[in-house]
C-alpha cells in the first residue's frame, strides 16, 4: 500500500508554494502533499533571497511558513509511473531519509523548477578549472561563510546575475557584471559592482583555479583577469527524472502544457520553470496560483 | 611542510590505470608497496579523459609489445570485470566506410592488419551496418563489425584497482609529486614536494605523460614524451546509439568515433592534436567543431545533438614510437612503463601483469598465501537513512557518496568524488550539490573546506571562511562579512 493523495505538488519552489497557498486561500477540498529536494521550502532561489526585486518571491517564502499543507522536504521525486487507467492514481518514486518510497495521487503538478545552465551547456571554450561556477553554488557558499573567490566575473544580464553580484561585491569580492550581447541591466549603478559594456563570453583560462576570462566586444577579443566565473545566463527545465514517465517535452525540453497546465498525461500539470524557463522565475507565482483555480474545479 | 620517511620494497609513481594495474598485480606478492600519486587523488591524468573504450586490438602494429599486451588483455578482462564488478558492456564496434578510399583502406589495411592481430572480423554491406545501427549515415557502403570491443568505466577501473592493491596492503601517498630520485647500487630514494621520503628497492616509473620528467629526474634522458590532445564532447540528446560507431583510420589518426557511454549517454570524439604543453586541457571552438563533423559523418543526429559537458584529454605520445618497457639505462631497479599511448586503459590488466612480472624477477619475489582477487559489493547506500538525495539531476543519493567516503582508498578532491559516484555528472554540473558534497567531506572525513580542491593542486573551491583565515589574510574582512550575511539571510 502507498499513501494516496488527491494532489502531490512535485517541488516546493515558487511555482509549487505559490499553488500551495492560493490552494489553501480559495478554500480547495482533497488532501495535498508537496514533495521537496532541498532540506527547506523555496527552491533552488531561496539561498539567493531574501533580494531587491524579488520582494514576492520572499513574500511568498515568508506566508509558506504559516501554511498547513503537507510538504516533505529532503524528500526527491525521481520517477513517475503514470496511471494505466483513468481511474488509477500515479505513482511518484521518492527517495529521501527513509529510503525509497512510492506516494499515489489522482492529480499531479509537475513543478520541479529549473537548473541553472552551466557554461558546459553554451559549450564555452577552455579547461575545466575551479572557479567557474553558477549563482545557486555562490548563494550556498556565501550562506555556509564560505567566500567562493577574490575576483568575479557575473556573466548575465537578469536580476538574478545582479543580485548574485551584489551579493558577492558586499561580502568583499571585486565583481564585475558583464551583461551577454544586446542585453541590458536594469539600473547601471550597481556600485560596489563595476558594470562593463555588454560582451560575449568567448573562454576561460586557468590550470587549477579559473585566471581569466576571455570576452568579445565589437569583432575584439580582450581578456578579464578573474578566479571566479558565476555563469547566469539561463535557466532550462529540471525535468531528467521525468524522461521514463512519457510526459511529453518539446526540444528544448520544456513540459507541454495546454492553457489548463495539463501535459500530455491526463491527471498531470505542470507549472513553473519546468513549462517556461525563466532565470528570474518571472511566471512561476502567477502559474502556481492560476492552476490551483484549474485543480480545484478538476477535482471537485 | 612536515617530513617524514618510509622504506618500502616498491614504490610505482602514477596513480593512473596503469600505475594503480600494476600496484594491483604487485599486491599479489610478498612485498611491501607505495603507489605515489602527484595530484590529490588518482585517475586525474590521461585515464580520466579518453573515450573509455576497452579495444581488442584489432589495429595495433602488429608484432608489436603494444599489440603483445593487448592481446593478452583480452583473455585478463574477463575476471578484471568480474572480481571489481567494474560496469562494462560488450557493445561490439562497427567501422563504416562511406566512399572508395574508405573501402580501400579496409580492404587493404584494417582487415588484414586484424588478422594479424587475430582478432576475427565480421564483414558487413551497408545494409547490414543500417539494419544493426539504423542511426548510423544513410552513405554507409560497407563495414566491419568488431564483436569484441566494448565500453567500460575507466574510473571505476583505476579506482578498483588501486582499492584492490590497498585492501591487499599497499599504501597510497596521494599529492605527493616526486621532485628528486636518487640511485644507489641498493636502493633508490625518492623525495616528495609534500617532504615525504621513501626508500625502495625497486621504482617502477608510471608517470603516465610525465614519466620522461621522472625519468630525468633519474638522470635517464632516452625518451621523450609528447602530448596529444583529444577533445571530446559528452550529449544525452536520445540518439539510440548502442555500438561503437568507427570511420576507417587514416595514416594519420584513428580518426573521430560515436561511442555509448556504460553509465548513460553518447560520446563523442576524440580530435588528435599534437601539442606543446602537457597542462594544456582546453576545448576550442575548432576542435569541437571537427568533433561535430566527423561525428556527423557517421552518425548524422550528432550534428545538432545538445552537449551536456566538453572535455579534453592528453594522451603521451613517445619519441620512440613504442610502449617503453623494461629498466633504465641508469639503473635496472628503475622500470619505466611510459609512452601507453591511448590504449592503457585497453591494455591495463596485461601491462600490470607484466610490469609486476619484471618486479618480480628483479627481486625475486613469491606470490603471498592469501590475494583478495575480488573487492566487496559495488558502492551502496549502507543505511537507510543516508536516502535522500544529494545530486539532484543524477538522483545520486548521501548513502551513495558515503559509501564512497567510508571506501579503503576514499575520495580527495571533488572530482574524485564524482568519479567514484556519478554524482555532478549530471546537467547543473554539480553547481546544485558541491557546496553540499563539500559539507559532506568536512562531516564525514573531517576534511577544512577550505582546503578542498577540485582536481589539481591549487584548484580550491573557497578561498576563505567564517573566521577569514584563509591562505591570505586580505579577504579576512571579505570572509566575516560573508559570515554575517549568512547570519542576516537565516
Amino acid at each position: 500500500m502507498t499513501d494516496l493523495y488527491d494532489v502531490v505538488v512535485i517541488g516546493a519552489g515558487l511555482s509549487g508554494l505559490s499553488f500551495l497557498r492560493e490552494w489553501e486561500r480559495i478554500g480547495a477540498d482533497g488532501s495535498i502533499l508537496a514533495l521537496e529536494y532541498g532540506d527547506a521550502v523555496g527552491g533552488l532561489l531561496r539561498h539567493a533571497l531574501p533580494a531587491e526585486e524579488f520582494e514576492e518571491a520572499s513574500q511568498l517564502l515568508a506566508d509558506a511558513a504559516s501554511g498547513r499543507a503537507e510538504i516533505r522536504c529532503g524528500t526527491t521525486a525521481v520517477g513517475l509511473l503514470p496511471a494505466m487507467n483513468r481511474d488509477d492514481p500515479h505513482v511518484i518514486l521518492t527517495r529521501g531519509a527513509g529510503g525509497t518510497t512510492r506516494v499515489s495521487a489522482k492529480r499531479v503538478v509537475l513543478a520541479s523548477g529549473g537548473l541553472e545552465t552551466p557554461r558546459e551547456h553554451d559549450q564555452i571554450s577552455g579547461p575545466r578549472p575551479a572557479g567557474v561556477v553558477t549563482p545557486i553554488f555562490v548563494h550556498q557558499a556565501l550562506a555556509n561563510g564560505l567566500l567562493p573567490g577574490r575576483r568575479a566575473v557575473v556573466y548575465g544580464a537578469s536580476k538574478l546575475a545582479v543580485v548574485t553580484a551584489l551579493r558577492m561585491a558586499t561580502a568583499g569580492i571585486e565583481t564585475v557584471l558583464v551583461p551577454p550581447p544586446s542585453s541590458e541591466v536594469s539600473s547601471k549603478d550597481l556600485a560596489p559592482v563595476t558594470v562593463e559594456s555588454p560582451s560575449e563570453l568567448v573562454a576561460v583560462q586557468g590550470y587549477a583555479r579559473l585566471e581569466q576570462v576571455v570576452l568579445r566586444r565589437d569583432g575584439t577579443e580582450h581578456s578579464l583577469p578573474a578566479d571566479t566565473l558565476v555563469y547566469a545566463v539561463d535557466l532550462m527545465p529540471n525535468t531528467h527524472w521525468l524522461h521514463a514517465s512519457g510526459v511529453a517535452t518539446d526540444d528544448r525540453g520544456r513540459v507541454v502544457v495546454d492553457d489548463r497546465y495539463e501535459t500530455s498525461l491526463a491527471g498531470v500539470f505542470a507549472i513553473g520553470t519546468v513549462v517556461a524557463p525563466s532565470i528570474d522565475h518571472a511566471h512561476s507565482v502567477a502559474m502556481g496560483a492560476a492552476a490551483a483555480h484549474v485543480l480545484k474545479g478538476d477535482i471537485a | 611542510m612536515t617530513s617524514s620517511s618510509r622504506t618500502v620494497d616498491v614504490v610505482v609513481i602514477g596513480g593512473g590505470v596503469v600505475g594503480c594495474s600494476i600496484l594491483r598485480e604487485l599486491s599479489r606478492y610478498d612485498a611491501s608497496l607505495a603507489l605515489i600519486e602527484r595530484h590529490p587523488d588518482i585517475c586525474e591524468g590521461t585515464s580520466k579523459a579518453n573515450s573509455a573504450i576497452v579495444h581488442t586490438g584489432f589495429d595495433a602494429p602488429p608484432g608489436t609489445l603494444e599489440a603483445r599486451l593487448l592481446a593478452e588483455a583480452r583473455e585478463l578482462w574477463p575476471d578484471v570485470i568480474t572480481d571489481l564488478n567494474i560496469p562494462y558492456l560488450q557493445t561490439g564496434a562497427v567501422m563504416v566506410a562511406t566512399d572508395d578510399t574508405e573501402q580501400a583502406a579496409l580492404h587493404e589495411e584494417v582487415i588484414p592488419k586484424a588478422e594479424k592481430n587475430g582478432v576475427e572480423l565480421q564483414r558487413l554491406t551497408g545494409e547490414e551496418v543500417r539494419d544493426m545501427a539504423p542511426y548510423v549515415t544513410e552513405r554507409a557502403r560497407e563495414g566491419v563489425l568488431i564483436e569484441g570491443e566494448g565500453v567500460i568505466d575507466p574510473f571505476w577501473t583505476t579506482r578498483a584497482y588501486a582499492e584492490s592493491a590497498v585492501r591487499n596492503g599497499a599504501e597510497a601517498f596521494l599529492g605527493q609529486e616526486v621532485v628528486a630520485i636518487d640511485i644507489e647500487p641498493s636502493k633508490i630514494t625518492l623525495r616528495t614536494s609534500a617532504g615525504l621520503t621513501i626508500e625502495a628497492k625497486v621504482v617502477v616509473n608510471a608517470g603516465g605523460l610525465w614519466a620522461d620528467e621522472v625519468a630525468r629526474l633519474a638522470g635517464d634522458d632516452s625518451f621523450r614524451l609528447t602530448p596529444r590532445k583529444g577533445e571530446f564532447i559528452i550529449t544525452e540528446d536520445e540518439l539510440n546509439v548502442s555500438q561503437i560507431i568507427l570511420p576507417v583510420p587514416t595514416k594519420i589518426s584513428k580518426g573521430i568515433l560515436v561511442t555509448p557511454i556504460v553509465f548513460g549517454g553518447t560520446l563523442l570524439g576524440p580530435t588528435a592534436d599534437d601539442i606543446e604543453d602537457k597542462r594544456d586541457l582546453g576545448t576550442t571552438p575548432d576542435g569541437l567543431r571537427r568533433v561535430r563533423d566527423g561525428a556527423a559523418k557517421l552518425v548524422p543526429g550528432a550534428a545538432t545533438a545538445s552537449s551536456i559537458r566538453q572535455f579534453a584529454g592528453l594522451r603521451a605520445v613517445s619519441s620512440t614510437g613504442e610502449y617503453i618497457i623494461g629498466p633504465s639505462k641508469v639503473s635496472r631497479n628503475l622500470i619505466h612503463v611510459a609512452g601507453i599511448r591511448s590504449t592503457g586503459l585497453s591494455a591495463s590488466p596485461a601491462i600490470g601483469r607484466y610490469a609486476a612480472s619484471l618486479v618480480r624477477d628483479t627481486l625475486g619475489l613469491s606470490q603471498r598465501t592469501v590475494f583478495h582477487a575480488a573487492l566487496p559489493e559495488a558502492l551502496s547506500e549502507e543505511h537507510a537513512d543516508e536516502g535522500e538525495v544529494v545530486c539532484l539531476c543524477r538522483s545520486i543519493t548521501k548513502g551513495e557518496i558515503l559509501a564512497a567516503m567510508r571506501s579503503p582508498l576514499p575520495p580527495r578532491s571533488l572530482d574524485g568524488l564524482k568519479r567514484r559516484t556519478g554524482a555532478m555528472l549530471g546537467d547543473c554540473q554539480g553547481n546544485i550539490c558541491a557546496v553540499r558534497i563539500a559539507e559532506l567531506f568536512a562531516k564525514h572525513l573531517g576534511r577544512d573546506p577550505l582546503s578542498l580542491e577540485k582536481h589539481v593542486a591549487g584548484s580550491r573551491l573557497f578561498v576563505d571562511g567564517p573566521d577569514g583565515d584563509g591562505s591570505a589574510g586580505e579577504t579576512r574582512r571579505g570572509g566575516a562579512r560573508a559570515a554575517e550575511l549568512a547570519v542576516t539571510s537565516e
